[in-house]
């Protein structure tokens, strides 16, 4: 088959996909810029009479967006940058030395990956009461951080056994000890892994939503997804072009940067998730 | 140094497991006061509950059909965008776009587009002429159900993909040259050489996305919240109401213990899995070594 011919099969084979994953977005632009009183329209249908750029400022205001921007970005970093600090050191050592134990870490690990929140979110709640730490964003701050490590290490593992040896072992022949040579010429080196591993971390707790409903029951502490499910959840009328309003600002920043990122992430996969 | 990491996993993962089991014996008030052991008293009563076998028959249900659903349309498209054609770069970032958002969000958003009056996916399939008056989508359970398990096959089609994605990408390139020396046709190479092939990576798929799918709480949590009347509860769900909205935290810790030992199958099943996959690839590379020395 021409590359032509086989551009053409498979868009068509594609289409019906492609329109499925887009469907959603254009639901959630086109309600975002519509004017209220159009919301209910019979029949429906997709067209509007002007764009209302006004939605987006009033939803900022009357639903407090801001603070639960706040909210979703202090706990999307703090856990990434916890994470990041206990994975470092761990993924070297994996990635560097034989110490007892290993195989059994590494089991421990997977164990920890494939445990969801939602079966021990009973015990984590009763975990987090005791230590007064319901209603508090810490709480999943440190949640966070446990449930990506596994990912976090697997990564950043995969990644620092690309980095050669040699580079280390020349820095001991000339004198530097093991400290010197991993902060000045290995950590360096891993910083790229570093970010797009941070970076998957950061999008995996943005858009967390169990632990976050459940430890949270303050509107003031709410993040990002929780405040826009209080928006839809059991309310007789719902202002769906303040809740479309706020996904888009919610949503697009971060498909933008997954976008950019996937690559990354299929080579991962290729290089060890799956092994 | 892999000391921090261990102590916050096992005070955040492990803690609470065992808290779990403690509670699960217990008599438990609604303010999660414990009131001494009653045996296996909750466990008891979760299998005398028919909400329990019926939540438990429609996770059945939604991870066969999320998980199955998933599989059948992520190969084809793998083998799609392994191949070259003009706009795979695009392809690629559209067909991952679900995985960028929060599983909240997409159900947040197909609520509003599934809604009975003026969602847009009744404006569509009216301006189409496919139907005259607007659907009730998600007021009935079996239709909201099916829709949630649609959505769910969706958002599961990016994962899938980018696994078999890696498994595509390590096929040797000259056991499809031979066949085609051979005359196998398209099907013939399909049948003979990539399915083969891609076994250990279907098999991966099928233990990740079903631990994945089990434990989904949101699609169906922001669509319906396991209604109406229950009636697309599953596990997760009917857990979630008990533990937070019932009060019932014997019974709830009781059916996060049963979850707990079915993922732990699971993921005992995906270790021999992978170690068996990576057996499998050792012997690949060492027949490729011997054929080449």
């Amino acid at each position: 088959m021409s590359k032509v011919k086989k551009t053409i099969v498979y868009w068509l084979l594609l289409l019906p996909l492609v329109v499925v994953i887009l469907f959603p977005f254009g639901v959630m632009f086109v309600t975002a810029v519509r004017p209220r009183a159009e919301l209910f329209v019979y029949p429906p249908r997709w067209t509007f009479s002007e764009f209302r750029w006004d939605n987006f400022v009033d939803m900022w205001v009357k639903t407090n967006f801001g603070g639960a921007l706040i909210n979703s970005l202090y706990v999307s970093v703090a856990s990434t940058a916890l994470a990041l600090v206990l994975s470092i050191p761990a993924a070297y050592a994996l990635s560097r030395y034989r110490f007892g134990g290993k195989g059994l870490y590494r089991n421990f690990l997977l164990v920890t990956q494939m445990m969801s929140p939602i079966v021990l979110v009973l015990g984590l709640f009763r975990l987090m009461v005791q230590f007064g730490l319901v209603n508090n964003l810490n709480s999943l701050v440190l949640t966070y951080a446990a449930f990506n490590m596994a990912f976090t290490i697997w990564m950043l593992q995969s990644y620092f056994n690309t980095i050669p040896r040699e580079l280390e072992e020349a820095a001991w022949m000339d004198g530097a000890n093991h400290f010197v040579s991993m902060t000045r010429i290995f950590l360096p080196l891993a910083v790229p892994a570093m970010v797009v591993t941070g970076l998957f971390t950061f999008i995996n707790s943005w858009n967390e939503f169990v632990l976050a409903l459940t430890m949270i029951r303050n509107q003031d502490q709410y993040t990002l997804p929780v405040q826009i499910f209080s928006q839809v959840a059991g309310r007789y009328q719902v202002e769906w072009h303040h809740v479309m309003a706020g996904t888009v600002l919610a949503t697009v920043p971060v498909a933008i940067v997954f976008s950019w990122l996937q690559r990354f992430l299929i080579k991962g996969m290729a290089l060890g998730a799956v092994k | 140094m892999i000391l921090p990491s261990l102590l916050l996993a096992m005070f955040i993962i492990g803690y609470p497991i065992i808290d779990l089991a403690w509670t699960s014996l217990q008599q438990v008030s609604r303010f999660g006061q414990l009131r001494g052991f009653n045996g296996f008293d909750n466990f008891a009563e979760v299998f005398g509950d028919p909400l329990f076998y019926d939540s438990l028959w429609r996770t059945l249900i939604w991870t066969v059909a999320v998980v199955g659903g998933a599989l059948l349309i992520s190969l084809p498209v793998a083998m799609m965008l392994n191949d070259e054609f003009f706009g795979r770069g695009v392809a690629r970032v559209i067909i991952m776009l679900p995985w960028a958002i929060s599983l909240t969000m997409t159900a947040v958003v197909w609520r509003w587009g599934l809604n009975g009056r003026a969602g847009l996916l009744n404006a569509s399939l009216m301006d189409l002429g496919i139907i005259a008056e607007p659907i009730e989508w998600l007021a009935t359970a079996p239709l909201a159900f099916t829709a949630e398990i649609l959505i769910g096959i969706l958002v599961s089609v990016p994962f899938t993909t980018t696994i078999f994605l890696g498994g595509l990408s390590s096929l040797p390139q000259d056991a499809y040259e031979a066949a085609m020396v051979d005359g196998a046709g398209w099907w013939g190479r399909f049948r003979y050489i990539t399915l083969p092939l891609m076994k250990p990576f279907i098999n991966i798929a099928i233990v990740l996305n079903v631990i994945y799918v089990f434990n989904s709480l949101p699609i169906i949590w922001v669509m319906t919240e396991g209604g109406p009347a229950n009636g697309t509860d599953i596990l997760v769900t009917y857990l979630y109401k008990l533990a937070f909205r019932f009060g019932q935290l014997g019974k709830a810790s009781a059916i996060s213990l049963i979850m707990f030992g079915v993922l732990f199958a699971f993921t005992i099943l995906y270790v021999i899995l992978v170690m068996r996959a990576e057996k499998e690839e050792g012997v690949k590379e060492e027949v490729s070594a011997s054929v080449e020395g």
